[in-house]
């Protein structure tokens, strides 16, 4: 292919797919200005006939869930202090598991990274009883910190399958030249090896803090009426037998529930930098 | 004797490693192997709404082998963890490939094909069932705009519903396949690209000689973050198909969630999760095998 | 490196006992009747009636907690579930069916018999319900709201377009509406593609065909009964509403399609007594559609009825149990239905209530008028659809085969009949 047609071909497609990603996106959007009557009366996915605005400030701070007629914001704040200590300290803990079982082999770690993996597969529904018996015998039950442990718990599996297969990659020679150089283990992570990480650590804290962000199941289980996230909000809105969902105002829930997913996937950007051991070696 | 003289600099930094790294790993290995032993312990027991540790024997399993929502949905599983792990890889790769070409706007394109995963499942379930609906959605739009034989029914049809499915799936997961592959696309060497560069590879040798071969591990990352994906699928069907038309749909975690929780069989329910990783580790296991059986045939011939 | 990690472990520990402090401090509060109560429903009109029941109990002196938990009815037993193993069971908490007595065996509940008695409760309830709040001889739950399953709902514009005047009365009615419908190219079931919707069909079927047979089958699970013609009669009709709907409903809930009903596309809904509710919240009035008791084969009045109880737990604290008998004592009050269903739009459990307060649509009076005749007549039968008639192993197993039926064309009647039994034989 002639090289000047090539840099439009990439942009078409990645245009064209853009495109087709965006089209649910943009079935909420319009939902989320239309009124619940106007969906009722139309269809579930149309034009607004007229547009409303409301249904943003009603579902964010007027919006009654049981006794609460303050919205989702409470909500929002809950899942904000259960997400953000859950995804840090996962990711620290998971960059640390990694670098030790990447760049410091020891006898058996090979099984042992086999038995972290194995807990990434571990379906929710199955852990539940279980971690209600530890929460119970650890006196956490029906508390954030409860499910913060969870989370931190479960999300180690992850946070160290992503760092220990990226630090793999990191080349042998700059380890050693540092240990000649004096370097103890700490002083390789923070100088070496923590600079390297910027790709894999936003990539950990993408998916972390979208699932556990997103996170339904155990939100609602182990937390209590307005302790509860963001997710039993949504729900609320969403899930009934006896009644239909409120379309409007669930749709800009939505929207707003992924606000902060959104950012932090818009300000992750800058770390995706490219070349990044280029310097060190030299 | 000498043990006194070695300064408590040094003592304190050969064993600060171990108390920072042991920690961490023993949490979690803990929690894998202590999660999944109760699990099978439970299976063979005849819990029903609590758990109750008398034990059953095998009758959880026997049962549950019988019942056809679970000979569906391991079916559906086969189907549906294959396609939809090898469409979100490429789809993934693909994308990925694609922004790497310092594409202008690059920060646009990566969140938008990012931003699926920050919805909610059932949000994205609800909206994708409507626009696969054929009443409502893309077949009622096709012939609103005049082409009357268009079908994309697939979604009410007992064969096809799972690949609807497959397709909100890998729309849901393929930008954080991308996320991966970009780090890992990144993160290749210079001085080797260059160096093959010089040699004068084109951009397509470049990536299948260079790029990928480095890339091993971030793949089978994806691979195995794919895989988990497609295991714990629940929210998406449920939210998308409801497990139907009638149970053509159900998959082994709807089986679990339906038979645990639902009908307060926490027994059969965790034979089911049992089943759904056995037929896991029958996958992964002899890869694992297959992998390390390569690495010592490379370092014999080294 | 560890320091920071200890140092947000302390604060998170201040932040967990934060949390639960103030909990700590009511408890202190002492005296009041005190009742915590675990239910599904956190949204909506259902949301808004149990706020109502929380404010009347706290005008009665008490302390109100309630933890809603969104979703659906699994997940609200699941945070039951995790509260009994925590040790920690709600005062009293949403149940219903069967399920009461199954839950009743794995953590005390309360023997509510005397306050029962001095309220002269049981006699104005229905019999069923009755049972099913004293699984072993002692009420430990009690009703809080009715809804009847077998109504039919009929949009306007598609009557109209057939010349339809009034609700078929008979099967054999509703077929020839059904046959008229589709020849005007109306697609004449409105119902969505769910399995518990498949399920309730199949009920509302048979209950229109013969109530004992519906009794006998789906509530005693005789094999007789299950095995017998009204059971296959039942299958066939539920094989034409099949062939009437829609295929592109497959999965949704009927919700989804209120739209295009409104408009007349689609022709006749039954559903459940709430269905009213949903319409009005989508904007529709009666005027838009016609409303009254599914098709009734023998011409007299049967119900088919959905309720949800409040079950007791047993609670050692002084203050949970004064909570608890003042709870059942404002339930079982005369005034409670009209103040609970006014805004929830179901039917007062009590047959002695006074309908006629403005607050009630013509279409609860209506449904209230024939649950005090069916009580009277001895012709309510339980839902199988909402987990009235049978424990939800069974349930799930029958709608399982249910669902397939519905959605799959080559399974005949008399092979849905065999797949039934078949599915029930399996679970017992």
């Amino acid at each position: 292919m002639p090289s000047r047609l090539v840099r439009p071909a990439i942009h078409g497609v990645l245009l064209l797919l853009a495109a087709a990603y965006l089209v649910p996106l943009l079935v909420v959007v319009l939902n989320s200005l239309r009124s619940t009557d106007d969906i009722m009366q139309t269809s579930m996915i149309g034009w607004p006939r007229t547009l409303v605005w409301s249904n943003f400030s009603e579902t964010w701070s007027h919006y009654c869930i049981a006794e609460h007629c303050s919205g989702i914001r409470p909500y929002f704040v809950n899942s904000l202090e259960m997400t953000i200590p859950a995804t840090i300290v996962s990711t620290l803990l998971g960059a640390l598991n990694g670098y030790s079982l990447a760049l410091w082999r020891f006898r058996g770690d090979t099984w042992v990274f086999g038995i972290i993996t194995l807990g990434v597969f571990l379906p929710e529904q199955m852990k539940l009883v279980p971690w209600v018996i530890v929460l119970r015998d650890l006196g956490l039950f029906n508390t954030i910190a409860g499910l913060v442990l969870i989370h931190i718990v479960q999300g180690l599996s992850f946070t160290t399958l992503f760092c220990r297969n990226y630090y793999t990659s990191i080349p042998v020679d700059l380890l050693k030249a540092a240990r000649i150089d004096g370097a103890g283990f700490f002083r390789i992570f923070w100088r070496i090896v923590l600079p390297l990480s910027p790709p894999i650590l936003i990539v950990t804290v993408i998916w972390q803090f979208t699932g556990i962000w997103n996170e339904y199941l155990y939100g609602v289980t182990f937390a209590a009426g307005e302790q509860q996230p963001i997710t039993a909000a949504l729900i609320a809105l969403s899930a009934h037998i006896s009644e239909a969902p409120l379309y409007g105002e669930q749709s800009a829930a939505v929207l707003l529930a992924a606000a902060p997913t959104l950012l932090v996937y818009l300000f992750g950007g800058r770390y995706f930098l490219r070349g990044l051991t280029s310097g060190a070696v030299k | 004797m000498r043990r006194a003289t070695v300064p408590l600099r040094q003592r304190f930094d050969r064993i600060v490693p171990h108390l920072v790294i042991w920690p961490p790993i023993i949490i979690s290995c803990t929690y894998a192997i202590v999660f999944s032993a109760w699990t099978i312990w439970v299976s063979l027991t005849r819990s029903t709404l609590l758990p109750d540790y008398t034990w059953y024997g095998f009758r959880n399993y026997t049962s549950m082998l019988a019942t056809r929502n679970w000979q569906i949905a391991s079916a559906n599983l086969a189907i549906y963890g294959t396609c939809f792990v090898a469409l979100t890889m490429a789809t993934g790769l693909l994308l990925a490939v694609l922004i790497d070409q310092r594409v202008r706007a690059e920060n646009i394109f990566r969140a938008i094909f990012l931003y699926p995963m920050a919805v909610s499942f059932v949000v994205t379930g609800t909206i994708w069932g409507w626009l696969l609906n054929p009443s409502i959605g893309i077949q009622k739009l096709v012939h609103d705009l005049g082409w009357a034989g268009f079908r994309f029914d697939w979604v009410i049809d007992r064969d096809k519903a799972i690949y609807c499915v497959v397709i909100a799936g890998a729309w849901q997961a393929s930008g954080f396949a991308m996320a991966l592959f970009l780090a890992g696309l990144r993160s290749v060497e210079a001085d080797l690209l260059k160096a093959a560069q010089i040699d004068g590879a084109g951009a397509w040798r470049l990536y299948c000689r260079v790029v990928f071969p480095s890339m091993g591990p971030i793949f089978i990352a994806v691979m195995v973050m794919l895989l988990q994906f497609a295991i714990k699928t629940y929210d998406l069907v449920v939210a998308l198909t409801a497990g139907g038309p009638g149970l053509a749909s159900t998959l082994p975690s709807i089986v679990v969630y339906d038979f645990m929780f639902q009908r307060g069989e926490l027994g059969r329910g965790s034979a089911a999760a049992v089943m759904l990783l056995a037929s896991l580790a029958v996958v992964l296991v002899p890869y694992a095998i297959y992998r390390s059986w390569r690495a010592r045939r490379v370092a014999a011939h080294a | 490196m560890r320091k920071s990690r200890l140092g947000r472990r302390a604060v998170l520990g201040a932040a967990a006992s934060g949390l639960i402090l103030p909990r700590v401090a009511r408890a202190q509060a002492v005296g009041k009747p005190k009742v915590t109560v675990i239910s599904q429903w956190s949204a909506g009109s259902d949301g808004a009636a149990i706020t109502a029941l929380g404010k009347r109990f706290e005008a009665e002196g008490g302390i109100w907690e309630h933890n809603p938990v969104p979703g659906f009815t699994t997940d609200m037993m699941n945070k039951l579930r995790a509260q009994i193993i925590a040790g920690d069971p709600p005062a009293a908490s949403q149940l219903k069916g069967p399920e009461i007595a199954a839950w009743s065996k794995i953590a005390p509940v309360v023997d509510l018999d005397a306050t029962v008695k001095a309220a002269g409760y049981e006699a104005v309830v229905p019999a069923e319900l009755v049972n099913l709040s004293k699984p072993y001889g002692h009420w430990i739950a009690l009703p809080i709201q009715a809804y009847r399953i077998n109504t039919l709902f009929v949009s306007k514009k598609a009557a109209d377009r057939i010349g339809m005047t009034k609700l078929p009365t008979t099967w054999a009615a509703f077929n020839a509406a059904a046959e008229k419908m589709k020849a005007a190219g109306i697609i004449p079931v409105a119902n969505g593609g769910l399995k518990w919707d498949d399920g309730m069909k199949w009920e509302i079927a048979l209950c229109g065909i013969s109530p004992d047979a519906y009794r006998k089958a789906i509530m005693q699970l005789d094999e007789a009964a299950l095995k017998g013609p009204e059971s296959l009669a039942a299958f066939r009709q539920l094989r034409k509403f099949a062939e009437w709907s829609d295929p592109g409903v497959a999965g949704q809930h009927y919700s989804t399609f209120i739209p295009r009903y409104m408009k007349g596309e689609l022709g006749m809904l039954l559903m459940g007594g709430w269905a009213q509710g949903v319409f009005k919240h989508a904007g529709f009035q009666l005027t838009d559609y016609m409303v009254g008791p599914a098709p009734q084969d023998d011409g007299k009045i049967a119900f088919d009825l959905n309720s949800d109880e409040f079950i007791f737990w047993q609670k050692k604290q002084k203050d949970f149990q004064d909570g608890q008998a003042l709870l059942a004592k404002i339930v079982m009050a005369k005034d409670f239905g009209p103040m609970y269903c006014q805004i929830t739009g179901s039917i007062p459990v009590r047959t002695d209530t006074d309908m006629s307060e403005a607050g009630f649509s013509d279409g609860q009076r209506e449904a209230a008028r024939a649950m005090a005749e069916a009580k009277a007549s001895n012709r309510i039968v339980l839902s199988l659809g909402h987990n009235m008639a049978q424990p939800n192993q069974i349930t799930a197993a029958m709608l399982d085969v249910l669902t397939e039926f519905v959605h799959n064309n080559s399974i005949s009647p008399e092979e849905g009949q065999k797949r039934l039994v078949e599915a029930i034989d399996n679970v017992r």
